[in-house]
């Protein structure tokens, strides 16, 4: 049985497109123009969150469920689905900008709030660039950013104004190596940081880092760099949100000292333990440092062919340290042999 | 419980609902209001049955009727057709003094009274009735495709709504030009 859908009042349409899913109405909007219209005009902003990796998907999430617009082949495709209980999938027609163009008609036409997650990979980066420009004007939050380790190195350096423009909310992850010559510095920290190629993060930006997850491999820091900072987060008052640090570096070396102490820092007695965040992010014999204020953190350095230094602020809230018993029975076991 | 009457009302009045023994002070008895529809089909409501309607609630939390003036005057709602009317009844009184569970099994099942019991439910404000009422909307078109779904919402195609706009400047010019002619007439 038809029902004369425009005949609503808006208040009414507004509310029927709010129960909608994101295909209805994505198919809605391909109605008409006039629907198309209605749509924009009354959609209200959700909590959708929509992901776009430059490619020929871009996936919207509704609560648990995912929904997966994918570029169609053929126009007899268009609209085909696949519905599941989580995951969704539909092929359509890609306008002719590309996933780019479709990722602006769709956080437009369905009223999203913010990106999930947004990844440079293979090939990508013209139109990931293309939107992020648009998310950095219109001051839209992304909760994830991810560089992946792409060829195209020197689209990505060019591109790296246009993120320290975008408002990056919860993690960024960079597996790009860089040039030797590349500088780059946050406007506004994220919640995580976590950069595999790290030579170009300088002590100074560390120092002014706001995040609470810091994770550098391969980076340029020595022992005296780690001091430094390691210093000056003893003081009361610095790095208030600070909560976990790893940093892997070849120049982290046994030759000088950090907070007075030799390397490698590490607990030498027993019994062995463990100290994490919720359960993750074990860090396995690590020495207690103490803050000016009180604050307890926890620290280990390794050094050798793998140099890391890790670093954890307790918590009481949920900081747990504990006995490792794997490692008393692995002892048990080779005091039975 | 309250009940639907055919034509003028002459329900009798509530029976207190007996107290169970342990309770400590007597239930007051339930009071009763009278809504009619289009059909003049007068409706026995409870006062809490009545309650999801924001709008019938509003209009009788401070009213005081007794009785025999709450029958004598029943709420007009010409803009509702009988039918439709009845059915939102029947749901408020279900749903008296509870919830609506997420998976409501006592909701209205005729399709073909959607569209104006959602525009009924949407005038009478209950918004649990309205959310769900207007889901079934938005479910009959999931998994269709924009022909079905044009169909199914009845959506007139770009082709059409141009049409139509042309066709209502059109009017509107020979209106305008009508009453031009007019104006001239009367001058002379």
């Amino acid at each position: 049985m038809p029902i004369d859908l425009l005949k609503f009042p808006n208040d009414l349409l507004r509310e029927v497109f709010r129960l909608c899913d994101p295909f209805q109405l994505y198919k809605l909007s391909k109605c008409s123009k006039k629907c198309s219209q209605k749509a924009i005009t009354l959609s209200e902003r959700k909590n959708w969150k929509i992901t776009y990796c430059g490619g020929n998907v871009i996936t919207i999430w509704v609560d648990g469920s995912n929904y997966n617009f994918n570029q169609a082949d053929y126009p007899e495709d268009y609209f085909q689905m696949s519905l599941g209980r989580y995951s969704n999938y539909m092929d359509i027609e890609f306008p002719n900008g590309g996933g780019a163009d479709l990722f602006i008609y769709l956080i437009d036409t369905l009223g999203i709030g913010s990106v999930k997650l947004m990844e440079i990979t293979f090939g990508t980066i013209a139109n990931v660039a293309k939107v992020a420009k648009i998310l950095a004007d219109r001051n839209m939050e992304i909760e994830k950013f991810v560089i992946g380790n792409v060829e195209e190195v020197q689209d990505v350096v060019n591109f790296m104004t246009t993120l320290s423009q975008m408002k990056i909310s919860q993690e960024f992850h960079c597996f790009l190596n860089f040039p030797p010559d590349f500088h780059f510095e946050f406007v506004k920290y994220p919640r995580k940081v976590s950069i595999t190629d790290s030579s170009w993060f300088t002590i100074d930006q560390l120092l002014n880092c706001t995040s609470v997850w810091i994770e550098l491999e391969n980076s340029s820091f020595n022992n005296h760099d780690l001091d430094v900072f390691l210093q000056e987060w003893k003081k009361t008052g610095t790095f208030p949100n600070f909560r976990r640090l790893r940093i892997q570096s070849d120049l982290i070396d046994n030759r000088s000292p950090i907070l007075e102490m030799n390397l490698p820092i590490e607990n030498v007695d027993y019994p062995k333990i463990g100290v994490s965040i919720n359960g993750h992010s074990e860090i396995v014999d690590p020495v207690r440092v103490t803050k000016d204020d009180g604050t307890i953190g926890w620290l280990k350095v390794d050094v050798g062919n793998w140099s890391e230094l890790n670093f954890l602020i307790a918590d009481p809230a949920d900081t747990v340290v504990e006995e490792l018993l794997w490692w008393r029975n692995s002892d048990d076991e080779t005091d039975e042999d | 419980m309250s009940s639907t009457e055919q034509g003028t009302s002459s329900a009798a009045p509530a029976e207190p609902t007996t107290a169970p023994e342990s309770a400590a002070a007597p239930e007051v008895p339930e009071s009763f209001y009278y809504v009619h529809g289009k059909d003049k089909v007068v409706h026995k409501v409870s006062a809490g049955a009545l309650q999801h309607s924001a709008l019938i609630h509003g209009m009788i939390s401070n009213l005081g009727y007794t009785e025999e003036q709450a029958k004598a005057n029943p709420f007009p709602f010409e803009n509702i057709d009988g039918d439709i009317l009845q059915m939102v009844v029947d749901w408020c009184n279900q749903h008296k003094g509870k919830p609506t569970p997420p998976e409501d099994t006592n909701l209205p099942k005729q399709k073909e009274k959607l569209f104006d019991l959602v525009l009924a439910v949407n005038y009478l404000e209950i918004k649990e009735l309205l959310t769900y009422c207007c889901k079934q909307v938005a479910m009959m078109v999931k998994g269709k495709s924009p022909e079905e779904i044009r169909e199914i919402w009845m959506i007139p195609t770009d082709a059409e709504d141009e049409a139509a706009e042309k066709e209502a400047k059109k009017r509107a010019g020979k209106e305008a030009a009508g009453e031009t002619a007019a104006a001239a007439g009367d001058a002379k």
